[in-house]
Formats: C-alpha cells, sequence, structure tokens
C-alpha cells in the first residue's frame, strides 16, 4: 500500500540560511531603499550608530504604511506581497527583510488611514541560533500621518559595516552602484519615475567628515564635454553620454526582452567626479541590470582592444533572474541571455567605431607622446647640463666610444684606427681598419668590462676601450686566470696574452690615451 | 533569349539589364580564328538571340590580361592588341559603355612603374578619344591607384599627355581599377573609393559616374555607402562553380545542405530546376547553371534594396541596411561602423 508523505522545511534553519545569505551588511540598506520605494516614499533616511552591542540602524520614510499583512510579509519567510512583477516593486521575493534578523531587536512603526502598527521582535538571532522561532508582538493605535520606522538595534555588522571602516564615501559608493539610488529608470520611463530623497546619517565616531549624506534615486552622469582640455592629461575630462537607447531582443527560441541601454565613455577625471570608492577597475565597464539596478558586469562585450575601464554602461532588462540575495544572474544558460550578450556586444561595438571615441582614445595617445616628448626634452637638457659642464670628451657608451676613436683619429692621433664595422649585439663589436688590414675588436668603456662580460679572447685581434679602469681587477684576473687558461696583462705595450694551450696576444686601445 | 533552355527555358531577362564583358576574355576558351572572326563580325545585339536584349553591353579592354607585351591567344593564331586593335574589336561588337586600353598597377610596383604604366595609359587614352570620336557609346576612363595620392599621380600624367580639360569634356563616366588583388582587404577597398571620390572632387570629376572594376559581393553594400556607383561581378558565378548557393549577399550554404523551399526566386520555384541543383543532371554544368542563376538573383534583389535605400530620403534607410546585413556579421562589423560613420553621418 502507498503512503503519502508532505516534505518538511525546518523553519528555523530556512531563516538562519536566508538571513546568513546576505554577506554584505550594506545590503540592509539596500533592501531598506528597495522598500521604501514601493511603500511610495518620498524621503527615506537611514541613520547608523555604533554601539559596543552592535550597530543601531534606524530607517524611516514617508511612503505608505505597511498593512498587517504586509507586517506578516516583512517577518515571514518567502510570503512577499510583491508577487506580481506588473506592479512597479523591486523586491518580490521576501528574502530582503531577513537580514534585520541578525539583530538584538527589531522594532517596527508603520502607519497608513490613520492606523499605527507597532511591532517588536526581541533577540531574533540568539534564538535563531538557539533554533527557535523568534516571536514578535504587535500593537495598534490612531497616528496622524503615513510612513514606516524600523529600528535595528544591535545589528550583527560583518567587516563591512564596523566603524573603522563605514564612511560616507563608502556608503555613497555602494548606493549608486547597488541600490536603486543608482537607478537608470528616469532615463527611460520619465513618466513612470518618482524621485526619492535618501538621506544617510552616521554617528560621529563613525564618520564626522560630513553632517549627512543626501542624494536621490537617479544616477546621473557626470556632464558631457566632447572637446579635449589643457594641461598633460587633455582627455581626462572628456566624456560623452550614449543613450538611452531601447533594443528589442529575440531570443532563438522566440523569447523577446527589451534591453535599455544607458551609458557615459569618459577619461579618469570625468569618473572620478562619480562616487568611485576604489578602484576603477572593478565599478567601470558594462552593467547588467534589473529594475534598473547594476547586477553583475559583463565587460566581455567590449572588445579586448577597448580597454572596459573608460565605460560605464548600464543595459537593463528585466528578464534577467536574480540569485536570492541580488548579487548574480542565474539564467546565463538561458537563450534570451545569449541573445541579450549578443545583441549588447553589438551596441557595444557601434560605441567603439564612434568617431568620438576614437578621437578619444586618440587624444590619450598623443598627450602620452607629448608626455614622453616632455620627459625626452628634459632628458636632452640633462644631458646639455652634462656636455658643457665637462672639460673633455667623455664616451658614456660602447657608441661612443667609437665616436671618441673616430674623433682621436681627426685630431691626428696615430696610428689612425678607422672603424669599418659595428655591430652593439655582437661578440666581435666592431671591424676597424690599421695599416690597410681589418681587424675584429671587442668594444667596452673600460677594458675590464670586457671580463667582467665573461667575453671570449680567442676570437678578437683588439680591445678598445676609453680606458683602461681598475687595474687591481685585471691582476686579479691574471691570479685566478680566464676562462680556463691564463692571462697577462702588458698594459706598457698595450696588449694582453692569453694562453689556453694556444697564445693569442689582443692588442688594446685605449682611446683616452690618444688624446693626449 | 540565347541559353535560355540551359536555366529551364524561364524569363530572366529582368536579371540582365547589364552585360559587362572583356576584350581579354575573348580567346579564353582557346577558340580558332574562325570563332573569333565570327564573334567580332556583328554587334552583339544584331546576332540571332539577342535580339530582344536591350540592356547594357560594357566592353572593358582587359588591360590587365595583355600586360607584358601579351596579346590574345587563340588555339591556332594571335592577334597582337594595342589601342587601336581594342577599340576595333569594341566598336564591333557594339558596346554601349566602352574602356580605354589601360595599364593596371600592381601591389608590387615602386613609383616609377606606375608613373611609367600612367604615361603609357594616358597615350592610350588619347588615341582612344581620337579613334573613337563621334561614337554614340559612353566612354569610361579607366583610372588606378590605391590611395589618393597614387590616384592623384596618375591623373597628373593623364593631364600632361591628355589633359585634364579634354578628358572631362570627352569621357562620359570613370572606372576604377587594380583592385582585384584586394579584393578580400574590406579597409583597403574603402580607402581606394573614398580616396577616389575625393581626387575626382578636387579634379572636379565628380560629376562622372563611378565604377568599380572586378570587385563584388560583400563589398557591394559598403562601396556604395561610400560612392561607388557601380560595379560588376563574377562572383555569383564563382560561388556557384564552388557549389556555393547563396543566402544573402554575405552568406553562402554549401548545395548540399540546401533547403530550397526557403527562396522564392523563380529558380527555387522551379520543381525541375531544384531537381537538378539536388544534384540528378549528368553534366555539372546543368547542375551549377541554375545555382548561378539564382546566385546571381540573389545579387540583383540586393543591389535593387541598396539602390532602394540611396534613393530614399536621407541616411536611415541605408544605415539600417547595412546594420541589417553585413552588421549581423562579426567579421564585417567594424567596416559597417566604419562607413556609417565616416560617410552616413554615424550612430550617435
Amino acid at each position: 500500500m502507498m503512503e503519502t508523505k508532505t516534505p518538511k522545511v525546518n523553519e528555523v534553519n530556512e531563516f538562519l540560511e536566508i538571513a546568513s545569505d546576505f554577506e554584505d551588511p550594506l545590503e540592509v540598506i539596500r533592501e531598506s531603499l528597495s522598500n521604501s520605494y514601493d511603500a511610495g516614499a518620498e524621503s527615506v533616511t537611514i541613520s547608523i550608530k555604533s554601539r559596543p552591542d552592535g550597530s543601531k540602524i534606524v530607517i524611516e520614510d514617508d511612503g505608505q504604511g505597511m498593512s498587517e499583512s504586509d507586517l506578516e510579509s516583512f517577518f515571514d519567510l518567502g510570503n512577499s506581497t510583491k508577487n506580481d512583477p506588473e506592479i512597479d516593486s523591486i523586491g518580490y521575493k521576501g528574502h530582503g527583510t531577513k537580514i534585520f534578523y541578525k539583530s538584538e531587536k527589531i522594532v517596527v512603526d508603520s502607519a497608513r488611514d490613520g492606523t499605527n502598527i507597532h511591532a517588536e521582535m526581541d533577540r531574533p538571532w540568539e534564538k535563531l541560533n538557539n533554533r527557535t522561532l523568534p516571536e514578535y508582538e504587535v500593537a495598534k493605535r490612531t497616528t496622524t500621518s503615513d510612513g514606516t520606522r524600523i529600528e535595528v538595534t544591535g545589528f550583527k555588522s560583518g567587516r563591512g559595516f564596523s566603524p573603522e571602516s563605514l564612511t560616507y564615501n563608502k556608503i555613497e559608493h555602494y548606493l549608486k552602484w547597488k541600490t536603486l539610488a543608482g537607478s537608470t529608470k528616469y532615463h527611460f520611463h520619465p513618466d513612470e519615475f518618482r524621485e526619492m530623497e535618501i538621506v544617510v546619517e552616521l554617528d560621529d565616531e563613525i564618520d564626522d567628515s560630513q553632517d549627512k549624506l543626501v542624494t536621490n534615486n537617479k544616477l546621473e552622469f557626470p556632464s558631457e564635454q566632447l572637446n579635449p582640455g589643457d594641461g598633460q592629461y587633455p582627455e581626462s575630462r572628456m566624456c560623452k553620454h550614449y543613450g538611452p537607447h531601447t533594443i528589442d531582443v529575440e531570443a532563438e527560441n522566440g523569447d523577446t526582452t527589451q534591453l535599455e541601454i544607458v551609458g557615459m565613455v569618459g577619461g579618469k577625471e570625468t569618473r572620478d567626479e562619480l562616487p568611485t570608492y576604489g578602484r576603477h577597475s572593478t565599478q567601470f565597464g558594462i552593467w547588467l541590470a534589473k529594475d534598473h539596478i547594476k547586477v553583475e558586469r559583463l565587460n566581455e562585450a567590449i572588445s579586448h582592444d577597448n580597454e572596459f575601464i573608460h565605460f560605464f554602461f548600464i543595459a537593463n532588462s528585466q528578464d534577467i533572474e536574480l540569485s536570492a540575495n541580488r548579487e548574480k544572474i542565474r539564467n546565463k544558460s538561458s537563450a534570451i541571455y545569449q541573445a541579450i550578450e549578443e545583441d549588447l556586444n553589438y551596441f557595444l561595438s557601434k560605441i567603439a567605431a564612434d568617431p568620438w571615441f576614437k578621437d578619444y582614445l586618440q587624444q590619450r595617445r598623443v598627450a602620452e607622446l607629448n608626455r614622453k616628448a616632455k620627459s625626452q626634452q628634459k632628458s636632452i637638457e640633462e644631458r646639455e647640463a652634462i656636455v658643457t659642464e665637462r672639460t673633455r670628451f667623455e664616451p658614456s657608451n660602447q657608441t661612443e666610444v667609437m665616436l671618441g676613436l673616430e674623433r682621436s683619429n681627426r685630431q691626428g692621433a696615430k696610428p689612425t684606427i678607422t672603424v669599418e664595422d659595428f655591430d652593439l649585439g655582437a661578440d666581435v663589436n666592431a671591424l676597424v681598419e690599421q695599416n690597410d688590414r681589418l681587424y675584429g675588436c671587442s668594444v667596452h668603456q673600460e677594458l675590464t668590462d670586457h671580463f667582467e662580460a665573461d667575453k671570449p679572447l680567442e676570437s678578437i685581434s683588439k680591445i678598445v676601450c676609453w680606458e683602461i679602469g681598475d687595474q687591481d681587477k685585471l691582476r686579479e684576473y691574471a691570479r685566478n686566470g680566464y676562462h680556463g687558461g691564463s692571462v697577462e696583462f702588458d698594459l706598457e705595450n698595450n696588449r694582453i696574452i692569453y694562453r689556453n694551450g694556444t697564445e693569442y696576444t689582443v692588442h688594446v686601445v685605449e682611446v683616452s690615451s690618444r688624446f693626449e | 533569349m540565347v541559353g535560355h533552355e540551359v536555366i529551364g527555358g524561364g524569363d530572366y531577362d529582368e536579371y540582365f539589364d547589364g552585360i559587362m564583358y572583356s576584350v581579354g576574355s575573348l580567346t579564353d576558351y582557346n577558340i580558332s580564328r574562325e570563332r573569333y572572326e565570327d564573334y567580332i563580325s556583328e554587334p552583339v545585339k544584331n546576332r540571332e538571340g539577342f535580339e530582344n536584349f536591350n540592356g547594357t553591353l560594357f566592353l572593358d579592354s582587359g588591360g590587365f590580361k595583355f600586360l607584358g607585351g601579351h596579346g590574345l591567344d587563340g588555339s591556332n593564331f594571335e592577334v597582337e592588341i594595342d589601342q587601336e586593335k581594342v577599340y576595333e574589336i569594341q566598336d564591333k561588337m557594339g558596346g554601349d559603355i566602352l574602356v580605354n586600353l589601360d595599364r593596371p598597377i600592381a601591389p608590387s610596383d615602386d613609383y616609377d612603374a606606375r608613373v611609367e604604366k600612367a604615361r603609357q595609359t594616358a597615350e592610350n587614352i588619347t588615341e582612344f578619344l581620337d579613334l573613337s570620336d563621334g561614337t554614340r557609346s559612353a566612354r569610361f576612363l579607366t583610372l588606378h591607384g590605391y590611395n589618393y595620392s597614387m590616384l592623384d599621380t596618375f591623373l597628373n600624367e593623364i593631364d600632361k599627355i591628355v589633359g585634364a580639360s579634354r578628358v572631362h569634356d570627352e569621357f562620359d563616366g570613370i572606372a576604377l581599377g587594380s583592385l582585384v588583388p584586394m579584393k578580400d582587404n574590406k579597409t583597403n577597398l574603402i580607402d581606394a573609393i573614398q580616396d577616389c571620390r575625393e581626387i575626382l572632387r578636387d579634379w572636379k570629376f565628380d560629376d562622372l559616374p563611378l565604377h568599380v572594376l572586378g570587385i563584388s559581393s560583400t563589398a557591394i553594400p559598403l562601396l556604395a555607402a561610400v560612392g561607388a556607383d557601380s560595379f560588376d561581378s563574377s562572383s555569383y558565378l564563382h560561388s556557384a562553380i564552388n557549389g556555393k548557393y547563396a543566402t544573402s549577399l554575405v552568406s553562402t550554404k554549401s548545395l548540399s545542405e540546401v533547403d530550397f523551399s526557403h527562396c522564392n526566386c523563380p529558380v527555387c520555384s522551379n520543381d525541375e530546376l531544384v531537381y537538378r541543383m539536388q544534384g540528378n543532371a549528368r553534366y555539372q554544368k546543368d547542375v551549377l547553371g541554375p545555382v548561378a542563376m539564382h546566385n546571381l538573383i540573389i545579387q540583383k534583389r540586393e543591389v535593387a534594396k541598396i539602390r532602394d535605400c540611396i534613393r530614399s530620403p536621407g541616411t536611415e534607410a541605408l544605415v539600417d541596411y547595412l546594420e541589417h546585413t553585413l552588421g549581423d556579421h562579426k567579421s564585417l562589423r567594424r567596416f559597417t561602423h566604419r562607413v556609417v560613420n565616416e560617410s552616413l553621418g554615424g550612430y550617435f
């Protein structure tokens, strides 16, 4: 006989799991903003205070407060009231608010239509970890204004939320890159778009560099500047906006979506006008977005010879699917995602071919060449100073030793030794002519260089050097032998005698002495 | 129409509104003197079977075949070729558009070699204009060069010997040659056509139509977009010989993979021809003949679309056409972007 069984859910574990899924505590802010926006708020204030037993976070908005069932959804798991994706709302999984469970206490006051619902939950995180499902108490009273206030005490801050690492700068970057504060919706749907003021207040102990941060829910690009500026980096403040463009995408299986693309190309100074916080390489490029909130980058959409760092594009599609914590796209193997990738690639190939972009790259290149020329000019000036200050010609490399040799000929030095062939990279650097005969030479600034370079003696007839160098070094070679043979420096007669079974004589031409 | 039985007896006149032929090709099939003399015995349009042909007959000189002093080589005879002989043949065949005997350049030619060829071409031009004085045919001047400076050098040589004003007054069009060796390098082709348009403006020849000799298929939309007015193409034939069936201007399929029901052209709508294209014929010509005809129809249809796009106001239609044809091919995308940006006003 067959028996019917129902799969069980361990509710406590589920809550623990979901709350833990939100790795970055800044996600509290993201969830709050999405909720406030969904409640139709025009203004939301988030204040964060550092406390010894964890952070205290207060989120307050003027949107329509929660109904009783909304409040249940707030505390329940997987019971979102925002299940209709057609409605202009952002979260609809019912997971987001569960991040608040990582705290000592949650107090919610939410007012609508003259009634305020007050709810309190004590020690949720501790209870969950003790395998108990935390409960909350609800009370109602009358009120005159709408709005919601959520107070989370003793929030278990991870590293990202600890007072020493949290700053206005970091939060602003997070807001504009990861939350609806960086929404690109107003570019595409100005009629549907509702502007929301976002205020963040940090305890002075956390960051006292400003009173508060005030922004809105729009990603605004730095102003356009199509022409290069002055100075060493003329391209640095160049900026061009692209879009908004809406592209109809059709996948091979017939699925369709709309891709809403807006973006800019800009130099470093332009990009610095955005709250970047940190390295541009992790923030710029091509972002895929859902609900007009950036999710993941797809820098491969730009061909490799165009560095993605100059680009900041957001391509939104409501048909990309997100993981529970909104950090990843999970339908990458679907036909529609592939089609999005393909069409985005095509669109960006047009940007990369835009004459303005080419001009921008050209400005960069020319500026770089100018900087190089300037530094070369500087090095010319330095070299000029050396030439002017010295009392006589002094070679600083092997080629100049050769020029010195020719110069000594012109000034009447005897015997005349002319350079017929010179190859800096070869063991035998030069062929010189003396009394109608050619000799293979090794050329050095100092005679000792030949031995330090470990070059052979058998294959050359002469070593041409500017000076002899450290004679004690030569004596050491004479004492210890060289390349398995013995070497004798007869410098009075300008010669080296090398014996390794055969005897070789190498003539030394000390060029400096030819000027005496 | 002559040869219509090979392609199943259908009426394909509309696809033969222009024919390009080269004097240099007369003896391609190792013909005998008798056959040769027959070929040039009366104008093409007077011959039996061509009475109803009212398309344009473009007769190229075939200069590239005669480089190095070669003439026409038949099976049992040779004809020495010079400007006078070429014109005589063009005249006898009754061409509507005639081209002077030219000396095409090669990528390996140095400056002096190119100048010498330009000088020889210039001398031919003088003779060509004298010989053809009073002709009812249109006369096209051949130009050779890959960029502005080369074309300028070429025109300077022509100017020295012929005179720019005579060139302008007596020629009806320009034919840009020597591009065949770079037919697969679209960057160079676009450069050449753009520069040619520019030099024609600077020499005040820009009221003359520009024909591009020997370049076709995927390059057509790009070159049309940068200012070429006409093309001649045998790629429809070459593709067919290699068993390639055109599905668009830029893509082909191997004959064995084709689903003929996807095409509505008269060839693919004819059961007998489809049966043959499926390999059911004794001779390859009967298999591939219809394929060539199909390929030509595809090319002609695309050219007609391009023409419509050019005629429609603004550049939007042509940009749209380029985007949806070449733009879809990754390898052709950058050329599309280039001509859109440089000649059609850009995307942004």
